[in-house]
């Protein structure tokens, strides 16, 4: 017999796992490519515009980041309630009721000055992301609903909602018929923060590093933070060491919700000025990949991001140049995080072609 | 036996063996010769030879910890001896997995079934087994329907898993050996899961597989269902053989018990007593699952041990003592206070200590650093407003780990690298940090080496200064050497409760973890 067999590793894997993942990254790419070939396009090419256009000069960097911003927050919350082996796949939907609640606050006070009205629109979508968050978080908790299928029906009902607003009462009647809101009072556009040396990057990158940073401090140094840690480990450990295990998943998950809900808020504000359809692009699902790609530690999340944000932008050029249907953007990512994940066993397994002695 | 609602003995008073010699006169099927294994420096198995004939059940008899399942899955291919062979018809085989075994005839069916619940039995039956590519059920459901039939497994081949009783999910345990045309059949521990007439069932289906020449091995601590079903009995204890009968000179209860429980010295402590004050726990009354009217007060200044064979309530009664399931019914008070107003708030100073058997499952977890894993219990003695003071923590852990010896004490590694003896320590070095004034402590010292032991046994004296300490311990050696009161558990309910100086009823032990009350009249075997 000359199959090779499967032992455990004893020692963990140190610099191993950074090749084994660019092989991973190497073998997905390369199905795609694969992929394109089938399709009749050049895929050496398709690779140099993915490149370019993802990450290859300052426009594209500038392109990578705004995108990277949106992803980065809803993968912190999806990554926390992971954390607590709560399966909260609805970013998606806490992401749009945070736009619709950013919206909300500027439509009901539209004349607030911008010190005042940016608190309100943080929070006002933090709220309503974060209860939309709660509510399978207490279905869970009361009647034992499984969080995978209710966050996401939950995002069909949020999306809907967010497009049931814009086509009815929230419509701008100047719009022409479009379905989005009026355009944003210039107190609630969250600004550039130097046109001239960053572009478009807008404010949002600021609270983004904000919002890591107090998480980090959050999860390392208080009480609360180390309850999620533990019980997220070993749940008979936290029953055992008397953790409050049901505030722990619904504090998770609002938690989650109130990050998607200032990614919407981010979204809405900086990038369209204004709320409508075309924000619900799928980072929430982008996410759930972002946190698995990084193991849920929050430095590998912003890199995963940035990543995962210039595939998209990539995939973007591709459907101009090479008229590549933008669901490759779709199979691209599940192409990564497959093999990403496939390559994870190599951490704990290595085959041996040694028979049994 | 008035308090026993039932004993197999009293439904099958004799064994109907049709054919009891019929394979007498045969070799042994399996014989184990000079089997030596060790897990670290803990001797699981300590040369046993042991011969498993066909048309024979045997009872391999011991406490939990004796390494009767050790000695077993060995047998199975599930582990490989450290020395000593088996040899299967004569002849020296080395099983490097539970499929060789299984190809040898020799197949176990666990504790934990391993079935597919969303099958059928007979697919079940013949999962991996099917000669074709192509399925039959009605094929299927008729030789199973047959097997059953021929060595008594009532159960409909047709029906899912899932929706079976364990009894029933037992019987396709066995006849998926018994497709296999297994000839040694290895039960581990089969009427812990059982009803009583589930019971019956299964020693009528083993004597009749026996009949038919199968050679069955029965693992159990009970020893009213070893005398019923067994040909012949051997005792294990601390790893060793200490006794075999054959059916010819079976003794009675009074003579095994002894031998099971058997009190082996290792170790002696000199454990002068402390005068007991005030009441730090007390149960009055506690009913619920496995629980039969426990009532208990444990005093500050004295050790309780409670004694018994495992599985007979003592684990449902730690857990509502130490917060994990609520009383179903009666009443647990902690110092004075009441069960639920005690563990509305995470665990603090001077307040309860649990010292769990299950130290990786439930006393830590393994990925996080020892720094983590002390925090676990005494979060609150480090919390700030809502902050953790780290540092302090960490000094703190320096010290734990430094008196209590912990090894290796690096305080950044994760508790995984720890042995389960220093993880032992590390525990106890914890719990005891937030001086504790009520300690349940379950098996502290199970799978530990003599000094750890030593030391365990020693915190546990010393603590008594400022606390109640409950033990709970399936290791009668223990519970004589440190105990002040011992209380023996039996089917969710104390046989007595007794001062250890009570030199007649320390002498019953063994009789009472055996369900019977000294002095009443013995049932024979």
């Amino acid at each position: 017999m000359f199959l090779p067999r499967v032992v455990k590793r004893q020692e963990p894997l140190q610099w191993g796992s950074f090749f084994i993942f660019a092989a991973a990254l190497v073998v997905s790419l390369g199905v795609s490519c694969a992929l394109l070939a089938v399709h009749g396009k050049p895929p050496l090419k398709a690779l140099a515009v993915l490149w370019s256009g993802g990450f290859g000069g300052p426009f594209a960097l500038e392109d990578t980041l705004l995108k990277s911003i949106p992803i980065f927050l809803c993968s912190l919350g999806v990554a926390v309630s992971f954390r607590m082996q709560v399966w909260n796949i609805g970013a998606e939907g806490q992401f749009a009721l945070g736009a619709v609640g950013a919206t909300w606050a500027v439509l009901t006070f539209p004349v607030l000055p911008l010190w005042a009205m940016m608190p309100v629109m943080f929070l006002c979508a933090a709220v309503a992301g974060g209860l939309w968050a709660a509510v399978p978080a207490v279905l869970r908790l009361r009647f034992g609903m499984n969080e995978i299928i209710s966050t996401l029906m939950f995002n069909y009902i949020g999306i809907l909602f967010l497009q049931f607003l814009v086509y009815g009462v929230w419509k701008d009647p100047t719009s022409f018929g479009f379905p989005m809101t009026s355009i944003f009072p210039k107190a609630a556009i969250i600004g550039p923060i130097s046109p001239a040396t960053l572009g478009r990057v807008h404010w949002g990158l600021a609270v983004c590093a904000g919002v890591a940073v107090l998480l980090a401090v959050f999860l390392k140094r208080t009480r609360l933070g180390f309850e999620l840690l533990a019980g997220g480990e070993n749940p008979r450990a936290a029953r055992y060491a008397r953790m409050p295990y049901n505030l722990l998943v619904l504090l998770v998950m609002s938690l989650c919700g109130a990050l998607a809900g200032f990614a919407g808020c981010i979204e809405t504000s900086a990038t369209v000025n204004r709320l409508q359809p075309s924000i619900m692009v799928g980072y929430g699902y982008t996410a759930i990949v972002v946190a698995w790609l990084s193991r849920l530690r929050i430095t590998s999340i912003a890199l995963f991001a940035f990543l995962l944000a210039g595939l998209r932008v990539g995939v973007e050029h591709l459907q101009l140049d090479l008229q590549v249907p933008a669901a490759f953007g779709g199979i691209l990512e599940g192409m990564i995080l497959l093999s990403v994940l496939a390559g994870q066993f190599f951490d704990r397994y290595r085959f041996t072609l040694k028979g049994r002695s | 036996m008035s308090d026993t609602p039932h004993t197999p003995t009293a439904v099958a008073p004799e064994p109907p063996r049709r054919a009891r010699e019929a394979h007498a006169h045969l070799p042994p099927v399996v014989r184990l010769e000079g089997i030596c294994k060790s897990f670290g420096k803990v001797r699981a198995n300590h040369d046993i030879t042991l011969d498993i004939r066909p048309g024979c059940i045997k009872a391999l008899l011991g406490e939990n910890g004796a390494g009767k399942s050790t000695l077993m899955s060995i047998l199975a291919g599930k582990l490989r001896q450290d020395s000593g062979s088996i040899l299967v018809d004569g002849a020296p085989t080395l099983f490097a997995s539970p499929r060789d075994a299984l190809r040898a005839g020799i197949g176990m069916v666990y504790q934990h079934f391993m079935l597919v619940d969303s099958m059928t039995v007979a697919e079940n039956v013949l999962l991996g087994q099917s000669p074709d590519m192509v399925l039959r059920p009605a094929r299927m459901r008729d030789e199973v329907a047959a097997l059953a039939e021929r060595y008594g497994l009532v159960v409909d081949p047709a029906a899912r898993v899932g929706g079976l009783s364990m009894g029933e999910r037992q019987r396709v345990e066995i006849l998926k050996l018994l497709y296999r045309d297994s000839r040694v059949l290895i039960l581990d521990e089969p009427t812990a899961v059982l009803t009583p007439r589930e019971t019956d069932q299964l020693f009528e289906a083993m004597w009749r597989m026996a009949d038919q020449g199968k050679a069955l091995v029965f693992i159990s601590h009970k020893l009213q269902e070893v005398l019923t079903v067994a040909d012949e009995i051997a005792i294990l204890r601390r790893g060793e053989v200490v006794d075999q009968f054959s059916e010819a000179d079976v003794p009675n209860q009074t003579v095994l018990a002894n031998r099971m429980v058997g009190r082996d010295v290792v170790l002696q402590v000199d454990a002068k007593r402390l005068t007991p004050v005030d009441t730090v726990l007390s149960v009055e009354h506690l009913f619920g699952p496995g629980l039969d009217d426990v009532s208990l007060t444990v005093r500050r200044g004295e050790i309780v041990a409670i004694a018994g064979v495992a599985g007979n309530g003592q684990k449902e009664l730690v857990e509502a003592i130490c917060g994990l399931t609520r009383p179903a019914s009666g009443e647990v008070r902690i110092l004075g206070r009441p069960w639920r107003e005690f563990f509305a708030g995470p665990p603090g100073r001077r307040g309860l200590a649990y010292i769990p058997e299950d130290r990786q499952g439930l006393a830590t977890c393994r990925q996080l650093d020892l720094v983590d894993n002390f925090l676990l219990t005494t979060r609150n003695l480090f919390a700030k407003g809502m902050f953790l003071d780290r540092t302090e923590a960490t000094n703190a852990v320096k010290r734990v780990v430094w008196e209590y010896n912990v090894q290796p004490g690096d305080i950044a590694a994760s508790a995984r690298a720890l042995s389960g003896g220093n993880l032992q320590k590390l525990v106890i070095g914890r719990e005891f940090f937030r001086k504790p004034e009520v300690i349940v402590a379950e098996n502290p010292t199970q799978g530990l080496d003599i000094s750890a032991t030593e030391e365990v046994w020693g915190r546990l004296l010393e603590a008594r200064s400022s606390a109640g300490v409950l033990l709970v311990t399936g290791d009668l050696n223990e519970a004589l050497e440190l105990a002040d009161r011992i209380a023996v558990m039996y089917r969710g309910r104390f046989m007595d409760v007794f001062d250890k100086d009570d030199t007649a009823k320390v002498e019953a032990i063994g009789l009472m973890m055996a369900g019977v009350r000294p002095g009443e009249p013995e049932t024979e075997a």
